[in-house]
């Protein structure tokens, strides 16, 4: 166990941080966060559309269109707003200004898009490309602009007004001429040449993807969340630096597929697959051992357990991790990386046989975990089931290990009063 | 008073930290006004008067981004040791804090 902390301190965790760390990573991870809260919203209308009662469906039903306009303004368009985050996030990171990095990522993303006159109406633009699967797109197109900015400003091509000019009004103009050049050389590529730069860039990660959705693509972010968490280190932040676009093309697709009205959705691996289904309390399944805690006869442990309870119910589980402590803890590590690759299988073979229905809806995290379960499903009771199964296999996991360090600090304990 | 300002990944746990830290500091008379935020805020938040930065195990990884700021501003940072980052670790926490002033 020594030497598998070692490996991770030294070998894993140097690594996946800096790639987590990277700058282009960063900014696409911090760029797609903030559209989080619209995802959020926007998907809380997939379940208000088609409520899990039956007779509330046929209540809402001659009104679903209207009641899906703000999921399909959002949802439905979250690859422009992450175009925006993203290049916000990037042109900062450069110490460039943000909001210029912004509305440049933002014009070359819809610029990849091809307008259509529809007769009656005017122009419009096909939307299915600006969400979930226009990610990758967005990604690309939004590291292109500010990188194109970056490089003109490096090189002071640029036009520079006078002192005396507001700031706000001499920005707009230095913007300019990144602004022609991303925008020329886009119309060309796409327009001018007509190469589908979004069927490129889609087809391109579509291996991607596909194996995020593998019993696999899933197991592999479980055990690296664990492995970093078991060294101290907030796993989801730096793993979902990598998988978060992956879940978001994912859910997407699911989301699409209940919109289109289909009785089983096509993907298993979206983030609420995890968060739901396997980090019950949080990453590591901690839940189940406040639950054994609060049981304990070491006095710091059921204090412990007492006062992790409730962030635990919400998902929070740093009081565990570096309380108990899990981190660099050869007992309590081992059922901390093993519990999760459990329910993560049963969980993930439950949903392949449907025996429960697969997530298309974002609840917010901090959501007691049978009730995020079920509103992730879209209603399903017999996701609530397996969060409880789960919680049990959990828990059987984490008994002996609990119990062995326990009786370690039940001597400890004993050793200080006498002492 | 002393403005200390506690950085997590999202601002949840850190926030628990908070409440740990303002209770032990109500105990032995300190004046201090603490806040808990994710390290998305933090470029825009540091440099809002705060006297001390205090940044949780979990990001420690991501260290180098806040010391870079931190020391443009002259504000002393520390990264919360893991027993010094839970409900119980106030206690720790202030003596951190007085031997950071």
């Amino acid at each position: 166990m020594e030497k598998f902390f070692e490996f991770i301190e030294k070998v894993l965790m140097p690594h996946m941080t800096k790639i987590s760390e990277q700058r282009h990573l960063r900014a696409i991870r911090d760029g797609i966060v903030s559209t989080i809260p619209l995802i959020i919203v926007g998907s809380f209308f997939l379940i208000i559309a088609f409520p899990p009662i039956p007779a509330l469906a046929d209540l809402v039903k001659p009104n679903i269109g209207k009641i899906l306009f703000p999921f399909r303004l959002t949802m439905g368009m979250m690859s422009l707003y992450a175009s925006y985050g993203i290049g916000y996030s990037l042109a900062k990171s450069y110490r460039l200004d943000g909001v210029s990095g912004g509305i440049l990522s933002m014009a070359a993303f819809l610029m990849t898009s091809v307008p259509q006159a529809v007769e009656g109406s005017g122009w419009m633009l096909p939307m299915d490309s600006l969400g979930g699967s226009g990610m990758f797109v967005a990604i690309i197109m939004s590291i292109f602009a500010v990188e194109i900015l970056r490089f003109l400003q490096n090189r002071k091509i640029m036009f520079t007004m006078p002192e005396g000019v507001p700031e706000s009004v001499a920005r707009s103009f230095e913007a300019l001429i990144p602004a022609t050049v991303v925008l020329t050389i886009v119309w060309i590529i796409r327009h001018l040449i007509e190469f589908d730069i979004q069927r490129f860039i889609m087809d391109l990660f579509k291996p991607l993807v596909y194996a995020g959705n593998t019993l696999p693509g899933v197991l592999v972010p479980i055990l690296l969340i664990t492995f970093l968490w078991s060294a101290g280190i907030h796993g989801v932040s730096v793993v979902g630096a990598i998988a978060r676009p992956i879940w978001l093309v994912l859910l997407n697709q699911n989301m699409k597929a209940v919109t289109d009205g289909a009785k089983v959705l096509p993907n298993i691996g979206p983030e609420p697959f995890f968060q739901w289904f396997v980090w019950i309390g949080g990453s590591g399944a901690t839940l189940a051992l406040v639950l054994l805690f609060l049981t304990s006869k070491s006095s710091y442990l059921k204090k412990l357990g007492k006062a992790s309870l409730l962030p635990g119910i919400c998902n929070i589980n740093e009081p565990v991790i570096f309380g108990a402590p899990i981190m660099l803890n050869p007992i309590l590590a081992i059922p901390f990386i093993i519990g999760p690759i459990i329910t993560g299988i049963i969980s993930y073979g439950a949903m392949a046989l449907n025996l429960v229905a697969r997530p298309s809806v974002i609840p917010p995290w901090t959501l007691p975990a049978p009730i995020g379960a079920y509103l992730a499903t879209g209603g399903d009771l017999k996701a609530v089931l397996l969060v409880l199964i789960n919680i049990c296999i959990t828990t059987i996991i984490y008994y002996p290990f609990f119990k062995s360090y326990e009786k370690k600090l039940i001597k400890e304990e004993n050793e200080e009063v006498s002492a | 008073m002393k403005k200390i300002l506690l950085v997590c990944s999202g601002g949840m746990s850190s926030a628990i930290v908070v409440k740990s830290i303002e209770g032990e500091a109500a105990k032995s008379n300190l004046d201090l006004i603490v806040k808990a935020i994710g390290s998305g805020e933090y470029e825009d938040e540091v440099g809002n008067g705060w006297d001390i930065v205090l940044v949780a195990p979990q990001i420690r990884h991501r260290m180098k981004v806040f010391e870079g700021r931190a020391k443009e501003l002259n504000i002393p940072i520390s990264v919360m040791a893991p027993m010094e980052y839970s409900p119980m670790g106030g206690k720790k926490l202030i003596e951190k804090i007085r031997n950071m002033f």
